[in-house]
C-alpha cells in the first residue's frame, strides 16, 4: 500500500481543493494533442462511465453540475486524452460491474474494489487507489463504539454488494447487519438513529466525518488490503489497455498527486 | 375487379398477422438461445434461491402489502367521509391530505417520514416494519380515499333519501346502506389497488433492509450480486407474477360478473 489517508492533514486541502475546484483537470487537454482512441465507444465521441454517484469525494457533481471527484477527474483527464468526452450514467452500486457487458457504458468507475468474484465478470484495470474499512457513529457514541465487538447487539449499516458488507457479515457476527442501496442513505440512517455505525471505504467516511465538522466520527479502520479498480466489458481489452496506460502517464507527470491532494491532501 | 371494402380489410388482416409470425420467426431465430438461458436463467441458481426466496422475501413483500393495505384502508374511508362532509374544514384538511400524498412520490415519502421526522425530531422508528408501512399505508389511504368517494357517490341518491326518511340518522344510513354498496362497486378498483401495492413495497428496501426484512425485490437484487447473474432478478419477477396474476384475474371475472348482472 503506497498511500495512506491521512484525516487530520486532508481537512485544510480538501477545503481549499473544493474552493478552487474547476478546470484544473480540463485545461490539460488543451496543452497535449489529444491521441486517438485504439477502442471503441458506446457513444460516439463520448466515453461512457457507469457510476453509483453521489458518492463522495469520488464521484459526485459540484454546484454547477460539472462531474468532479477523484474517480470523475481521472476519467476526465482519460476521455480527454483520446479527444473524447465524459459522459456520466449513474447506476446502482449492486451489480454495476455488468453495467459494460449490457453496453451501458464503456467504463465503471464507481471506487470499486476489485474482487476475485467481480474479475470472473468484468475485466479490471490496474489498481488506482488503497482503500481500506472504516467504522463512522455518531459524536456521542465515538467514546462507545471503538471496536465491532461493541457494537454487539446494535446496527451496523452498509452497503448493498460492497465489499463492507462482506467485510461485516464475516466479522461483526454479533451486530445487526442493515443494508442500504446508497451511501447517503446510510448517513441519514445514522443521522436518524435508524442506526449505530456505518461500516464502509474509509475515503467516504472521512470525506463525511469532515463536511460534517464532526457530527459524526471515524472510529476505527480494518487494513484489509482492498484496491479500487476500473472495470470494463471482459472482452475490451483495448479500453483497459488504454486506461493502464494513461494511469502509468498520470503517476509519471504529477497528473495523479495532483488529483489526490485535491481530495485527500498531502499524499502519501 | 375492384375489391370490396370487406375482402380488403380481411387482406389486410391477414397481412398483419403475416408480418407479425415473420417477426417473431425472425427474432427466434437471432436471438442465441443457449446465451439468452445462461444469462437469465440458470437452473443451479433457480434452485438456490428457494425456499428462501419464498419463506422470508415473499413473506416480507405480503406483510407490508397487508399492513399497507389495512392502514390506507382505513384511512382512505376517513378522508372519503370528511371529503363528502357537509363541514367545510374537513373538507379542506382531507383535499389537502389526498393531494400531497396523491402529488409526491412514494420514494419522497418514504425517506421524509422514515429518516427526516426522526431527524428532525429525536424520536425513532421502534421497528422497521412500522417505518415502511407507515408511509405506505398514507400514499395507499390518498389514492383509496378518491375510490371510496367515487364509490359512495356512485349509490343512487335514492337510497340515502329512502333510509333517511325511513328514520334512520345520517351516520347509521351511511353505514348500513350507503357504504355496503359502495364496497360492492369497488372492489375491482380496491384489487387493483392491492396489486398496486405489492409492486410499490419495492420502494421500502430504501430505507435500508436486514436479511430479515429483504422484501423480494432486494432479495433478487442481492442474488444478482451473489450470483453475478441475473438469474435471481428473473425468479423474483415470476414470484411477483404469481402474487399478482391471481388478483388481476380475480378484477376481471368479477368485472365480467358485474357486466352481467347490469345487463
Amino acid at each position: 500500500m503506497s498511500r495512506k489517508f491521512k484525516v487530520l492533514g486532508a481537512v485544510a486541502a480538501i477545503s481549499m481543493a473544493l474552493a478552487a475546484c474547476g478546470g484544473s483537470s480540463s485545461s490539460s487537454s488543451d496543452t497535449a494533442a489529444a491521441l486517438k482512441a485504439p477502442f471503441s465507444t458506446v457513444a460516439s465521441g463520448k466515453l461512457t462511465v457507469c457510476s453509483d454517484a453521489p458518492y463522495e469525494p469520488f464521484e459526485f457533481q459540484d454546484a454547477a453540475g460539472k462531474w468532479t471527484g477523484f474517480d470523475m477527474d481521472i476519467m476526465t483527464t482519460v476521455a480527454s486524452r483520446y479527444g473524447l468526452s465524459l459522459e456520466v450514467t449513474k447506476q446502482p452500486f449492486d451489480g454495476i460491474w455488468l453495467a459494460p457487458a449490457a453496453k451501458t457504458c464503456d467504463v465503471v468507475a464507481s471506487s470499486m474494489t476489485i474482487t476475485p468474484e467481480r474479475q470472473q465478470n468484468a475485466l479490471f484495470s490496474d489498481p488506482y487507489f488503497d482503500a481500506d474499512q472504516s467504522l463512522m457513529v455518531r459524536k456521542d457514541d465515538a467514546a462507545t463504539y471503538t471496536t465491532l465487538a461493541s457494537l454487539s447487539g446494535k446496527t451496523i449499516a452498509v452497503q448493498t454488494g460492497t465489499t463492507g458488507e462482506t467485510y461485516a457479515k464475516a466479522n461483526a457476527t454479533g451486530a445487526k447487519i442493515q443494508s442500504f442501496d446508497d451511501a447517503s442513505a446510510m448517513f441519514l440512517a445514522l443521522d436518524s438513529k435508524q442506526v449505530d455505525a456505518i461500516l464502509q471505504d474509509l475515503p467516504i467516511n472521512a470525506y463525511r466525518a469532515l463536511q460534517q465538522g464532526g457530527a459524526s466520527v471515524v472510529t476505527a479502520t480494518f487494513k484489509t488490503g482492498e484496491q479500487y479498480g476500473f472495470g470494463a466489458a471482459k472482452d475490451n481489452t483495448t479500453l483497459i489497455t488504454a486506461i493502464n496506460d494513461s494511469l502509468k502517464q498520470f503517476k509519471s507527470d504529477g497528473t495523479y498527486d495532483t488529483i489526490y491532494a485535491k481530495y485527500f491532501g498531502a499524499a502519501k | 375487379m375492384a375489391l370490396t371494402k370487406r375482402q380488403r380489410a380481411k387482406i389486410l388482416r391477414y397481412g398483419v398477422y403475416l408480418a407479425s409470425l415473420a417477426v417473431v420467426v425472425a427474432v427466434g431465430l437471432l436471438v442465441d438461445w443457449h446465451k439468452l438461458g445462461h444469462a437469465l436463467f440458470q437452473w443451479k441458481i433457480v434452485k438456490q434461491q428457494f425456499p428462501q426466496i419464498i419463506t422470508r422475501a415473499a413473506k416480507n413483500t405480503l406483510v407490508f402489502t397487508f399492513f399497507g393495505f389495512i392502514g390506507g384502508l382505513s384511512l382512505g374511508l376517513m378522508f372519503a367521509l370528511m371529503r363528502l362532509s357537509k363541514a367545510k374544514p374537513y373538507r379542506w384538511f382531507a383535499a389537502s391530505y389526498i393531494e400531497v400524498f396523491r402529488g409526491i412520490p412514494l420514494l419522497v415519502t418514504l425517506l421524509i417520514l422514515g429518516f427526516g421526522i426522526p431527524i428532525a425530531t429525536g424520536w425513532h422508528w421502534p421497528n422497521p416494519y412500522m417505518q415502511g408501512c407507515v408511509p405506505l399505508s398514507l400514499v395507499a389511504g390518498a389514492y383509496m380515499a378518491e375510490t371510496i368517494r367515487a364509490g359512495i357517490e356512485a349509490v343512487p341518491k335514492g337510497q340515502m333519501e329512502a333510509a333517511r326518511s325511513l328514520g334512520m340518522s345520517y351516520p347509521r344510513a351511511m353505514l348500513t346502506i350507503i357504504i355496503p354498496q359502495a364496497f360492492r362497486i369497488i372492489i375491482p378498483p380496491l384489487t387493483n389497488e392491492f396489486v398496486l401495492l405489492i409492486k410499490d413495497t419495492s420502494l421500502i428496501s430504501v430505507l435500508g433492509v436486514t436479511d430479515a426484512t429483504k422484501d423480494l425485490a432486494r432479495f433478487g437484487r442481492d442474488g444478482v450480486n451473489h450470483a453475478a447473474n441475473a438469474t435471481p432478478l428473473i425468479v423474483a419477477g415470476l414470484v411477483y407474477l404469481a402474487m399478482t396474476l391471481p388478483l388481476t384475474q380475480l378484477v376481471a371475472y368479477m368485472e365480467r360478473r358485474t357486466k352481467a348482472a347490469n345487463r
